[in-house]
């Protein structure tokens, strides 16, 4: 068996890398897939928080290349979804600790025995991006319609096509009430710019903070419109054509406080 | 060694502002940085320097987030950017050349950064030598860090006197603040800045309040900034909120400025928006 190895990676921070690779893994462990989730934030490691698993981390990424310990050891299992395993970054080191060819070795090792693997990239486009990259197949890039997340996500994608890898796009807190008043750019006009393939576009949602804080990805309460969201995109991720939800009028109420705001 | 010691000088008579006082001749760099990407550093730099350009202080802004640059952005001067950061390091122009005068605020100029380089580039004896000259004609020299904490967070923190941390209400945010705190050096003193606060959510226990990010944090307050629509529309007309008289995001903004300088005001916590107040009894947005 050889699972896919995919990065997760935006250039700019805090557009949603980690949420994604949470949800967009946990909606493929769902439908049966086993997915390995990696932490390539050395030293900022954030995926173990809102996977809610901090407290049953033993051995590290780091640790597991330095050979201090199997990788079996340092997969993480999800208690909620059955065949969703996570393998957290280390805290107290650097990205410096390890090399492109170490992190291939070891996301190559871990598509051995999952389906997806599943790399949450850092922030920026030094060493600890080069590293994600290293290890990855393909590539799916998250950006929010803003100015400053679509240059950095430009900025990436030139660096992914550099490596020829194929390459998808995940468009970030949509607000439609706000792209119909004009003071948010579109989809249509995010995917012009940055011409690319669309993977899934999620609406802005401020459950999301709160299911991050408690560790609780949205995509397990699949009464949520963001579940059905994430699980489409699994589904386009492994070939099905989906057509993609049509983000919500605006209610009403946000309608008429849009027209008060003027 | 006697940068250090002269960094220790510099930074010896400070009470409860960031900085000593704004007569002193040399002018005083603040690193803004947060660890976690997306927090608002870019956006903070920017309206803390334009409330501080519109207190009549000279202020230069330096991105320091070499190959995906922002700030020109937030300013509105991306298309004025013809030499940045790296060209000045590199002596391939003088200084004055590669500073961008601001378009609203005629004392404060920008140095941008390169769009097409890498981090690893910026020489860091040179980075701090840049921000020593700076410091020679401006009041204030705000260093916009980028993310992360590899060779630009280190490029960006080794010019400064002192720290500004930005921080949001949630757990990751925190988590990497802490870490960036640890990494920073101590005579840069960090405070911080509790950015994104919605009222209406801390209220139903939906968020974490300033009380729970700095019980880990343990930081001198330096200012609470409200998550409100319009800074993101400011930022997108690229006119800084700090310059609306009527904001009340724009009132956090000139009062952290006022705090930067030494004017003992006490924080002030956001109040909910009219509107936050409406959809809250309505229990949406």
């Amino acid at each position: 068996m050889s699972g896919r190895r995919i990065v997760v990676t935006s250039g700019k921070g805090g557009v949603g890398k980690t949420t994604t690779t949470a949800n967009l893994g946990a909606a493929l462990a769902k439908r049966g897939r086993k997915v390995a989730l990696v932490d390539a934030d050395i030293g900022l490691r954030n995926l173990d928080l809102v996977l809610g698993v901090e407290k049953r981390i033993v051995f590290d990424l780091v640790e597991v290349v330095e050979g201090r310990c199997q990788i079996r050891q340092a997969l993480i299992r999800d208690k909620r979804i059955e065949n969703l395993w996570i393998l957290p970054a280390a805290q107290t080191r650097d990205k410096d600790s390890i090399t492109e060819a170490q992190f291939l070795r070891l996301t190559t090792d871990l598509a051995e025995f999952h389906d997806f693997v599943i790399i949450d990239c850092p922030a920026g486009i030094e060493h600890g991006f080069r590293n994600a990259v290293a290890g990855s197949q393909e590539a799916i890039v998250v950006t929010t319609p803003e100015v400053s997340a679509i240059r950095d996500a430009d900025r990436v994608i030139g660096k992914i096509h550099e490596r020829k890898m194929p390459m998808r796009l995940v468009i970030n807190r949509i607000r439609p009430d706000m792209v119909k008043s004009g003071e948010m750019m579109s989809v249509e006009d995010v995917c012009e710019i940055l011409s690319a393939e669309l993977l899934g576009i999620v609406p802005d949602d401020e459950e999301v903070i709160d299911t991050t804080n408690r560790g609780e990805p949205i995509v397990l309460d699949s009464t949520k419109r963001l579940a059905a969201i994430y699980d489409k995109m699994a589904r386009r991720l492994e070939g099905e054509i989906v057509e993609f939800t049509r983000l919500e009028e605006p209610s009403l109420f946000n309608r008429i406080i849009a027209g008060w705001r003027g | 060694m006697h940068d250090a010691q002269r960094e220790t000088q510099d930074a010896a008579p400070r009470e409860t502002s960031v900085a000593a006082s704004p007569t002193v001749p040399r002018g005083h760099a603040i690193v803004i940085t947060s660890g976690k990407g997306g927090v608002g550093k870019t956006t903070t730099t920017a309206n803390v320097g334009a409330a501080l350009a519109a207190r009549g202080a000279k202020v230069a802004l330096v991105d320091a987030d070499v190959g995906l640059r922002n700030l020109d952005i937030v300013l509105g001067l991306e298309s004025r950017v013809r030499y940045h950061l790296l060209d000045v390091i590199e002596g391939k122009v003088s200084l004055e050349d590669a500073l961008i005068r601001d378009k609203r605020s005629p004392n404060m100029s920008l140095l941008a950064a390169s769009q097409t380089r890498e981090k690893d580039d910026v020489d860091t004896n040179k980075m701090r030598a840049l921000i020593e000259q700076l410091r020679e004609s401006f009041d204030w020299v705000l260093i916009d860090c980028p993310a992360g904490i590899e060779a630009g967070f280190r490029n960006a923190v080794v010019g400064a006197q002192s720290a500004i941390v930005v921080c949001t209400p949630e757990v990751s945010s925190v988590r990497d603040a802490d870490r960036v705190v640890g990494l920073l050096p101590q005579s840069l003193e960090p405070k911080l800045i509790v950015n994104r606060i919605r009222p209406h959510l801390v209220r139903r226990g939906k968020m974490l309040s300033v009380e729970d990010v700095n019980a880990i944090l343990r930081l001198p307050l330096l200012g609470i900034v409200a998550d409100e629509p319009e800074v993101v529309m400011a930022t997108n007309r690229g006119e800084p909120i700090a310059l609306d008289q009527r904001s009340q995001t724009g009132a956090s903004y000139r009062s952290i400025a006022a705090r930067i300088v030494g004017e003992n005001v006490p924080v002030e916590r956001p109040r909910m928006g009219f509107f936050a107040r409406i959809s809250a009894l309505f229990g949406g947005r």
